[in-house]
């Protein structure tokens, strides 16, 4: 994908003090950020994959106030890869700004959000009066389902950015 | 984007092992923080049927393994972060298969306090999962 719109920001940012440190300065840093970034989605997908199950009407024996301590913990984990993913776009700016796989990803980035978003504002309260053995509304299940899909699918254009829509630019 | 479909046959076997990794990993972590004391109110009997979704990613990651060696054979077997990765692997399910011995067959296991030596081997299972992590996430960087 080219979006030659983007060109002036991508060079803006590759020409900062910080993207240049970065990329070329701390040799360790890229591989240190990839190790976090795989740890933080084992967190994430882990702790919060565990709420979007019991949402979905899985272990039943657990009340979702209780599955909910380990939110935190996802949120751990997102916190880690969003400052280890800020750190991959300010060093190579040019590998994502125009890459599709990653405006995919941040859409489902978005739909993961914003699912959160409503559950906490609309769904939250009434769920969280039920006890352990009561199953789930479907509303429930719907928004643990789109939680736990759009995570992966978060995941899966992450993972593929480098191989989806190869930028010419690159050059790494 | 990639024209030719077979192109993509490598990343999409990488991603799954990305996958299985998330489920095998995520669940042996969410595990080890419930044994260490993390949302002490979710009864240890709900995560009963953690085995089975371990196995599974542990069945796509041991598949697409396979798979992704195959690819690179002379270079990965020449890798020792390779073997060091399937060491930590293999040591992490062997602590793995001991907490379940430990906390879900044992017969009034799960009411009951948990043994110190429960906490131990979660430490251990989080440590050796990092490192598992790392390892293999190093091989795109060590020679």
């Amino acid at each position: 994908m080219t979006v030659p719109a983007l060109d002036p920001f991508v060079e803006f940012i590759r020409s900062t003090r910080m993207s240049q440190v970065f990329r070329n300065e701390v040799a360790w840093l890229w591989p240190l950020c990839e190790s976090l970034h795989f740890l933080g989605l084992i967190l994430l997908i882990g702790a919060a994959g565990f709420f979007d199950l019991r949402l979905m009407g899985f272990m039943k024996g657990v009340s979702l106030r209780s599955a909910k301590k380990f939110v935190p913990w996802a949120m751990m984990g997102f916190a880690v890869n969003l400052l280890t993913g800020l750190i991959f776009f300010i060093s190579q700016p040019q590998q994502y700004a125009t890459n599709l796989a990653m405006w995919l990803k941040v859409v489902f980035l978005l739909v993961a959000g914003i699912n959160a978003m409503l559950f906490e504002t609309s769904f939250s309260d009434r769920l969280m009066a039920l006890d352990a053995g009561a199953d789930t509304p479907m509303s429930a299940k719907v928004i643990g389902a789109v939680s736990l899909m759009s995570w992966f699918a978060v995941l899966y254009f992450g993972r593929m950015l480098p191989y989806l829509d190869p930028n010419p630019r690159s050059g790494v | 984007m990639a024209s030719d479909p077979s192109l993509l046959a490598y990343p999409t076997i990488l991603t799954l092992h990305t996958v299985g990794m998330a489920i095998v990993v995520g669940t042996c972590v969410v595990m080890d923080l419930r044994l260490l004391g993390i949302a002490t109110e979710v009864p240890l009997t709900a995560l009963r049927q953690a085995p089975r979704l371990v196995w599974t990613g542990f069945i796509i990651n041991a598949a697409t393994g396979i798979a992704l060696f195959t690819t690179d054979a002379e270079h990965k077997a020449t890798q020792t972060v390779f073997f060091v990765k399937l060491s930590l692997i293999f040591l992490a399910l062997a602590v793995y298969a001991r907490i379940r011995t430990l906390v879900f067959r044992r017969p009034g296991a799960m009411t009951m306090p948990l043994a110190r030596e429960a906490k131990a081997l979660a430490i251990l299972s989080l440590i050796l999962w990092t490192g598992a992590t790392v390892a293999g996430r190093l091989m795109a960087y060590l020679l």
